[in-house]
């Protein structure tokens, strides 16, 4: 698969727009039992904005992507989706999920549909659409991602890449204005990340509004807007990639992007 | 040793009809199992006191034989004003001791599948509901298969005891003829096949079943 890149939209332009809080989040905490995996997160995500979460595993960066579409309960704290606040209660929490997709580290692709049927589930299932236009919109995503040829292939075929990029293709076709990322490539062999990152970098350009966890720091450099650094559930620093991969202040900051280059 | 087969011929259109209400005793005591199986597994993943209720109800229909609970039917019930013809007695008896056996098949099969299945069918928006019927049951009852075939067969074979409460079903026609004729063996060795054919058949079908659907699952559409 081939898509030719095109250039990021340059900073200017992005400052041109009134810039509209896509994701807003107020004194986040988290408890999992007596252990505290996210203590106290401020945090703002744009309209059209990249983010990109690092740090070490258990530092609560994925358990943060989780809160933001309700696949976790908050133990303190307010989460507003485009000015909408995340409640538990399921019939709110389900108009939130269909504005906020999520792709997993693991796919979590549906293994008794095939492509086609796991891209149209959500569309026909929750949006009510009719199957052919359905049908329609998902053979355009799959274009897209490159994988029309798959589309009556179930998921049990599919390589890893593949199979992660249907699983963006199928967030895709509820035509969220947030699209989460947690990990997206980990589970992946190293020759089939660039396929996915491709793919992420195009929906980047798109103006996707996006939020991503993820140990490419390639992918980060290049593509985020923002980069915030996550060690024990708090944000010990954000910035530019620039910034954060290039002149870290804090001091562990320094000491996991050191362990990183070795 | 006075052994003739020759005698079986002459009653076969007999036995063939008491085959043919097992069949039906069977199948429609497993379809009623399969759906208070459901519900039974459903209550009991729930966070909710209707688990200390499917609790209840499988202790209760697994820890005594199926006959006490058709003589309790048919027999006991009357007593309290409510009276079953032998065949609803037969088809509810059946289906509450397969539903009690199936409802743990069934909590196997659903917990089996990973919750990140959940999790992805969620964050689509589909409800807890949806993802149940379209994401996890689907899956479950693939899983379930094997077991779910095991407990037809078992059915079929527990349905003989139904004779005892006046069904006219496979083994009673059998014991009818026995005793008539007095060719025991004859009549209860026919008996057997038929059962046994019956049974056999039933595995098959389930075999090709299973391999059509692993066969779906991991080849089609390349």
């Amino acid at each position: 698969m081939n898509l030719a890149y095109i250039p990021k939209k340059s900073k200017v332009d992005n400052l041109s727009l009134p810039e509209k809080s896509m994701i807003n989040v107020k004194g986040l905490v988290k408890d999992f039992g007596k252990n505290r995996v996210i203590d106290g997160i401020d945090a703002t995500v744009s309209a059209g904005e990249v983010v990109v979460l690092i740090g070490a595993s258990g530092s609560g960066k994925s358990t943060f992507l989780r809160c933001l579409n309700g696949l976790e309960t908050l133990t303190a704290g307010e989460i507003l989706i485009d000015s909408v606040p995340l409640e538990s209660k399921s019939s709110s929490l389900k108009l939130i999920r269909r504005q906020v997709g999520m792709v997993f580290q693991q796919f979590n692709l549906f293994p008794h549909l095939t492509v086609l049927e796991n891209v149209i589930e959500a569309p026909v299932h929750v949006l009510n659409q009719k199957k052919d236009i359905a049908v329609k919109a998902a053979r355009e995503l799959l274009t897209k991602v490159g994988l029309l040829d798959k589309q009556n292939c179930y998921p049990g075929t599919l390589s890893g890449g593949q199979g992660q990029r249907v699983a963006i293709a199928r967030a895709l076709a509820m035509h969220p204005k947030i699209m989460l990322f947690d990990e997206p490539t980990s589970a992946l062999d190293p020759e089939l990340v660039g396929e996915v990152l491709t793919v992420m970098k195009q929906l980047a350009e798109d103006g996707m509004t996006m939020v991503v966890v993820t140990h490419e720091m390639g992918f980060a450099r290049e593509v985020a807007d923002r980069v915030i650094f996550i060690d024990e559930g708090r944000i010990v620093e954000e910035g530019s990639p620039i910034q954060i991969f290039s002149n870290p202040q804090e001091k562990r900051t320094q000491a996991f992007l050191g362990r990183l280059s070795h | 040793m006075n052994l003739d087969f020759s005698i079986i011929p002459k009653y076969l259109p007999f036995l063939l009809q008491g085959a043919g209400l097992t069949i039906e005793l069977a199948v429609l005591g497993i379809a009623f199992g399969i759906l208070l199986g459901l519900v039974a597994a459903l209550m009991k993943i729930s966070h909710t006191p209707l688990r200390y209720i499917a609790h209840f109800y499988i202790w209760l229909i697994r820890g005594t034989p199926l006959l006490v609970q058709l003589f309790l039917i048919y027999f006991g019930l009357p007593q309290l004003g409510i009276t079953l013809s032998a065949f609803a007695s037969s088809v509810i008896g059946l289906g509450i001791n397969s539903g009690a056996y199936l409802a743990e098949v069934f909590r196997g099969g659903i917990e089996a599948i990973p919750e990140g299945q959940t999790e992805a069918s969620l964050s689509l928006g589909m409800g807890k509901f949806l993802t149940m019927r379209r994401i996890i049951f689907p899956q479950a009852l693939r899983i379930s298969i094997p077991s779910l075939g095991n407990q037809f067969i078992i059915t079929l074979k527990d349905s003989s005891l139904c004779s005892v409460i006046t069904m006219s079903d496979l083994l009673q026609t059998s014991q009818r003829f026995a005793s008539r004729t007095f060719a025991s063996l004859e009549f209860y060795t026919a008996a057997a096949v038929l059962y046994l054919l019956m049974t056999t058949v039933i595995s098959a079908l389930l075999r090709s079943l299973e391999w059509r659907l692993s066969r779906e699952s991991r080849t089609r559409g390349n």
